[in-house]
């Protein structure tokens, strides 16, 4: 197998081509409708993943607000690249020893999924041929980019896709690797030592999707997969695994239709009046308003559609996702039948209709509108022929349970034409010395350091430097508080904080964090003591000596908050407190 | 594979053809691959353009140490031009589309890195591919400038090519134009034109077409559509009435003015609210709409060229002034308010009026009237024979004195033609909304 990474770090600056606040906001003060078409690059050809996405003949309602200006709306051209932006993107290059460019020129990436108000990505290559050790392993660095997030999907679906604009305009430091990497636990490695690098330079903002990686995936003897934008990094080795075995019973796939002879029927046979009398379901629904079912004809695939020994994977549901991405809900094939209100005798009528023997197997495609109907079997029934071939090139979606969902196929180079609106920035040997003189530590001598300077166990440090908290854990030894106290505050008492399902992660402020520190520190409580007393932090003590007397480590809290605090708990289904304790203390 | 660098490395590879493959190591020994493109304009000195297999530009350095290899067999690359025949557009009955240059007719130049208008009939189809199937639209094209280069004299050429097409049989003609100056010819077109069977639109784009978000289609689609409108019989101008995509304000061409350097609502009415809507799918016009007439179209001109548009301002001194208006027949004053200039401007003011040169006075508020018995400078003005023209744009004004001054044969005639409503220009009556 080959993996190799795209990670895509915001940077905490203000945004790439304007001056408004890199700030995600939820007020809304203006919002306009928008359609987009593809448009030809420099040899005004149209990409298939351009073309893809406009014959679904979307419109997108963007919404706009404090963190945004005119440029975000299209409604005014880009300013000059952010220095401060591409100075932090040249510092990365730098930590990986990768070649500035001379001149770094800005493009234009079609991307018509609305994600931009433009209908394109600007997007630039600040450097190349970098390195990056893991674990003993060399890894190349193909590329350093620096480019302009796109916009938060917030809501909608067809005929209308919602977008905030808050996010569009953030500049991102891309960072490629080449496809160096063997499996999913090592591509968790690469990501997380690329993620301290960028870390490293102070200049990056924290939290839940400010970080997101493509991972592109092609198993020995299978094609590059994208899977585009995994924002947990613990998930990497997962969608590489699952992507893995997903090729592989698609290699396997194809190998049985070869023994078999197997192809797919391209043309589309109308079978309504053979399931007139369907029962509830998709194709009654489909019939019921006005609508077709087409039968696609797959002589010689049955068995190959549904489950499959050894994989939780399936080749419907590569036919399912074709559906789906042309708005319908699904597909039914003969695999899984009698089901879906079809009974035997459904199936029966059909076999005799489409002349196929139980050696076959089919798919119908059913919507109301019968042109969606055509289209997604257009979809289905390249996919299906693709079975011969083996794996298709696509960009794929993650799903939260590891797996992946079809988006669109593999964009290609010809979505990438100059932005000529910017000007083009020439990189100086003065400005790289400049840069070159100020450069962060490697996480590598970070984590040397710590482990001298603080007397912390390696692992420890691993997970300090690793885990995003070198800042943190400085900011507060520096206020005197003993390292390994604080390293254990951070990586083991504050991870392991509950909130309730869909609740942010906790997170109290740094001066929060100092006194409870304090408090060690003076022995009004425990170390031990640390876990309730940020639980009731947690639950909503205003402040720390409340969570220490609520926690039953100090005199009773005042009435009025006890109060307020016995109504905040009360409805929150996955409490913290272990229930004993909540007793004691009533 | 073939040749080194001989002494300077630069001689030789700023001389590539484009589309030229190279392989070139830099003086750090960094080795680049790529396709030449054409520069940037603003690229630095020595800087080879390299379009990567990545499909990423980058500009890369050529000092005396580069060293390079030519690829062989890499023909440069031709665009690619497909476009449907023009010949089965050409029913009479339908609406004409004559083409000026202009961002909604123009693309990216990956020759200069700049936005170039396209010129013929192919082109406009390769980025408007609808057009051929909104039914009967023939596409003429007249200029290929964008719009600043335009001169009064475009104006009158557009004007008999409007009266071509009336005569052609066209129900509605469109004009896709620059936006810089497409007010000044919706202005000067409304003065040029007479007995308009059917509407004249101009449309503009606000991004090129060569974008995916671009405002030219939908604003060309929605043009056409009030071209076919068999309810008016003027001049307009169609764009983005708002930030989205779904609806388009219809402006007469005397009211119209570009507000905004670069929104897609850039076109705006002023002293009240446009002629009318169009939201996508029906053309929705006000009660001041002036109907089709009977027809011929004709061209009622000349324009006389020999006027001009001054701008007050502090420190705008009189000689200053007087050399501008030196050899005109007249000049359109942007004044103060409700229609000043500084006092010891009425000497030559004066002495133009009596020399007799048309002084005609507007606001460089743009909203709401000049009138010349509110203050004492206003009055001092009237005496010295300045023509104040109500609520018209100066821009309006300028078009209206070009168009007067061809056609009066003497001052008290170009007056009286400048005071006289001749497409609806004059408001009238100003109501209490909002200025949009």
């Amino acid at each position: 197998m080959k993996v190799g990474l795209e990670v895509h770090q915001q940077l905490a600056t203000a945004k790439l081509f304007c001056r408004c606040p890199s700030e995600l906001t939820d007020r809304t003060d203006a919002s306009f409708v928008r359609s987009l078409r593809p448009a030809g690059g420099e040899e005004r050809t149209v990409d298939a993943a351009a073309t893809f996405q406009a014959s679904r003949g979307l419109a997108y309602r963007y919404e706009s607000g404090p963190s945004n200006c005119l440029v975000e709306s299209d409604e005014e051209p880009p300013r000059p690249i952010n220095d401060e932006a591409l100075d932090v993107a040249l510092t990365v290059a730098l930590l990986l020893r990768a070649r500035p460019v001379d001149e770094i020129q800005v493009m234009r990436k079609i991307v018509v999924d609305g994600s931009n108000t433009t209908g394109f990505q600007r997007t630039a290559l600040v450097a190349v041929d970098g390195v990056l050790e893991v674990g003993g392993r060399r890894h190349e660095v193909l590329s350093v980019c620096l480019e302009e997030d796109a916009a938060r999907r917030v809501g909608g679906g067809e005929p209308e896709v919602a977008y905030r604009l808050d996010r569009l305009g953030i500049p991102l430091v891309e960072v490629a690797t080449g496809p160096t990497i063997a499996s999913g636990a090592e591509a968790r490695e690469v990501a997380q030592e690329i993620g301290a690098l960028l870390r490293a330079t102070r200049r990056v903002r924290r939290g839940i999707g400010t970080v997101r990686e493509d991972l592109n995936v092609s198993a020995d003897g299978g094609h590059r997969v994208e899977i585009k934008g995994v924002q947990e990094l613990r998930k990497i080795g997962e969608y590489v695994d699952r992507e893995e075995a997903r090729q592989r019973l698609l290699l396997e796939i194809r190998g049985e239709l070869e023994r078999r002879g197997a192809r797919a029927e391209p043309e589309a046979v109308e079978v309504a009046g053979e399931l007139a009398d369907a029962g509830d379901g998709p194709i009654a629904s489909a019939l019921r308003h006005g609508g077709t079912v087409l039968a696609l004809r797959l002589p010689g695939f049955a068995g190959l559609l549904g489950p499959r020994p050894g994989t939780d994977e399936r080749f419907g549901r590569e036919l399912a996702e074709q559906a789906r991405a042309a708005g319908l809900g699904g597909i039914v094939h003969s695999d899984e039948l009698p089901a879906y209100g079809l009974t035997d005798e459904h199936v029966r009528r059909l076999r005799a209709r489409l002349g196929s023997a139980d050696a076959d197997a089919f798919v119908l495609v059913a919507d109301r509108s019968p042109d969606r109907a055509r289209r997604a079997f257009a979809h289905v029934a390249a996919r299906a022929a693709h079975a011969r071939v083996g794996v298709p090139g696509e960009t794929r979606d993650p799903l939260p349970d590891g797996r992946s969902r079809y988006s669109r196929p593999l964009p290609g180079r010809d979505r990438m034409y100059p932005e000529t609106d910017v000007p083009p920035v020439p990189v100086t040997a003065a400005r790289l010395a400049r840069l070159e003189q100020a450069l962060p530590e490697r996480p590598g001598a970070t984590l040397a350091r710590l482990e001298r300077e603080h007397r912390l166990a390696a692992e420890l440090a691993r997970q300090i430097v690793y885990g995003g908290e070198v800042d943190r854990f400085e900011e507060l030894t520096a206020r005197g508080h003993a390292g390994p106290l604080v390293a254990r505050l951070l990586i083991q008492e504050l991870p392991a904080v509950a909130v309730p399902a869909g609740a942010p992660a906790f997170d109290p402020p740094l001066a929060t964090l100092d006194r409870l520190l304090a408090a060690v520190g003076s022995g009004a409580i425990a170390k031990e003591g640390l876990a309730p007393v940020l639980a009731a932090l947690a639950r909503g003590a205003p402040e720390v000596d409340a969570a220490i007397r609520d926690a039953g480590l100090g005199a009773r809290p005042p009435r009025s908050w006890r109060r307020s605090w016995s109504a905040s708990s009360a409805g929150s289904s996955r409490s913290c407190a272990p229930a004993g304790r909540r007793r004691s203390r009533r | 594979m073939a040749s080194r660098g001989s002494d300077d490395p630069w001689d030789r590879l700023r001389e590539l053809p484009l589309g030229q493959k190279v392989e070139i190591t830099d003086e750090r020994g960094v080795r680049w691959s790529g396709t030449v493109i054409p520069p940037h304009e603003l690229s630095g000195d020595r800087i080879l353009t390299l379009k990567l297999s990545s499909g990423y530009n980058v500009g890369v350095r050529v000092g005396p140490a580069t060293t390079y290899r030519l690829h062989e067999g890499a023909p440069p690359r031709a665009p690619a031009r497909s476009s449907p025949s023009p010949s089965d557009r050409r029913a009479a009955g339908g609406v004409e589309l004559l083409t000026t240059g202009g961002t909604i007719a123009s693309r990216v130049d990956y020759e200069t890195g700049g936005v170039r208008p396209v010129g013929d009939e192919a082109e406009i189809l390769a980025f408007y591919p609808e057009l051929a199937h909104a039914g009967s639209v023939r596409i003429t094209p007249v200029l290929d400038r964008l719009s600043e280069n335009l001169t009064p004299a475009d104006w009158s050429r557009l004007a008999e090519k409007v009266v071509e097409a009336f005569g052609r049989g066209a129900t509605g003609v469109v004009i896709a134009h620059g936006t810089d100056t497409l007010g000044f010819t919706a202005a000067g077109l409304s003065f040029l034109l007479a007995d308009l069977p059917g509407p004249v639109v101009l449309v503009g784009a606000q991004r090129s077409p060569d974008r995916p978000s671009s405002d030219g289609p939908s604003n060309l689609r929605a043009a056409v559509e009030v071209a076919r409108d068999r309810r008016l019989g003027e001049v307009v101008v169609v764009m983005h009435a708002g930030l989205s995509d779904d609806r388009f304000a219809i402006h007469r061409g005397t009211w119209v003015r570009k507000m905004h350097s670069s929104r897609r609502d850039a076109f705006r009415s002023r002293n009240g609210p446009p002629l009318g809507t169009f939201d996508g799918r029906s053309v929705e016009l006000g009660p001041s709409v002036r109907p089709p007439a009977a027809g011929p179209a004709r061209v009622e001109g000349p324009l006389d060229p020999s006027a001009g548009l001054l701008w007050s301002y502090p420190g705008l001194s009189a000689e200053r002034a007087a050399t501008f208006v030196d050899g005109l027949r007249g000049v359109v004053l942007a004044g103060t308010g409700l229609g000043h200039v500084a006092h010891d401007h009425l000497g030559w003011i004066r002495s133009a009026t009596d020399r007799g040169v048309v002084v005609a006075m507007t606001t460089q508020c743009l909203e709401g009237t000049v009138d010349p018995y509110v203050y004492a400078t206003g009055r001092e003005l009237l005496r010295s024979g300045v023509t104040f023209l109500d609520d018209l744009l100066p821009e309006t004004a300028y078009a209206k004195l070009l168009w007067a001054l061809g056609r009066g044969r003497d001052p008290a005639e170009v007056r009286t033609l400048l005071l006289r409503d001749r497409a609806g220009e004059f408001r009238r009556r100003r109501g209490l909304e909002d200025p949009p």
